[in-house]
């Protein structure tokens, strides 16, 4: 769980700089030092995003692969079975899933 | 074309029942500067826009308001849905809930329901820019209103974020506005709509 809940927070911080730094690149295209701060953290998201979506749910649609996702098996309907795994994982909306 | 991401932009983890404060907050969802008005403005604003990266940056911000609607809904059903037959009695929230129970409807604080009318879409780039300017700092005073009279922690923190991101988003439309002019006769910025009278506009 305290695993889950760090990586989540991970991906929700790096999300962030993200959303804010696409928002200053629209009106700052040349920002040298901006862009390459947008590419550190873009890549450094899409790593995190994959650890997760191996050890836990994929976050994304993109990222449902019935083979690997979910190790731990964690908030799982149909543990051992192959399955749609774009159905595991808590809701945003419930207290654990909003982390 | 949107692809959803199942994680929310800022964390919500409200222990304690209060359709007092969800009745409050709910201005956010469904009020005259709450998030959806915000998010559907933008939308409906980028198409006509006469500079493309004015169009993107709507494109941008609006994607972010949808994500402030989910953060403001997750925090009103984490309010109630706990509820219990005295809670749903509480002054300022018990008509909503003989009409919607604990489910999400978007509304204003004073009860209005949402209305069309609240994201303006004119079809002049300046006087949509100066809208958007509006009501981000419409956004920011009904936030701060929020923050002021509310005391639990956990409510307070994402209310918090998504104040500082109307304060961002104002700074974002104030510089999308001086693209816009760039693009402008300079004699007389507003004395023609950029949008129709495209002879006046830059190439
Ligand atoms: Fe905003």
């Amino acid at each position: 769980m305290a695993e889950r809940t760090q990586l989540l927070e991970q991906i929700q911080q790096i999300g962030f700089q993200i959303d804010d730094l696409t928002l200053y690149l629209d009106t700052h295209p040349l920002d040298r030092e901006a862009l390459d701060s947008f590419t550190q953290a873009k890549n450094q998201r899409y790593q995190l995003m994959q650890d997760y979506a191996r050890e836990f749910e994929p976050l994304n649609l993109y990222l449902v692969c019935p083979d690997t996702n979910n190790e731990t098996g964690s908030y799982c309907k149909y543990p051992g079975q192959k399955h749609f795994t774009w159905s595991d994982g808590p809701l945003p909306w419930d207290n654990q899933g909003g982390v | 074309m949107w692809t959803y991401e199942k994680r929310l932009q800022f964390p919500v983890n409200i222990k304690k029942t209060c359709p007092k404060t969800a009745s409050l907050i709910i201005s956010q969802f469904g009020g005259p500067d709450g998030e959806l008005a915000a998010s559907m403005r933008y939308l409906s604003q980028r198409y006509t826009m006469p500079c493309k990266e004015v169009a993107g940056l709507l494109t941008d911000i609006g994607t972010e308001e949808l994500g402030h609607l989910e953060i403001v809904c997750a925090m009103i059903f984490q309010l109630t849905k706990n509820m219990k037959p005295e809670d749903a009695k509480t002054a300022g929230f018990d008509a909503y809930y003989i009409d919607h129970t604990s489910a999400l409807w978007p509304n204003a604080a004073a009860g209005v329901p949402f209305n069309a009318c609240e994201f303006q879409s004119k079809g002049d780039a300046v006087t949509d820019l100066f809208e958007d300017l509006a009501a981000e700092q419409k956004a920011r005073t009904t936030y701060e209103n929020l923050i002021r009279i509310i005391d639990d922690p956990d409510v307070l923190a994402p209310l918090k974020f998504l104040r500082e991101r109307e304060v961002v988003h104002f700074q974002r439309f104030g510089e999308a506005l001086e693209k816009t002019k760039l693009k402008l006769d300079e004699k007389n910025f507003y004395y023609f709509n950029p949008e129709f009278d495209k002879q006046f506009a830059k190439a």
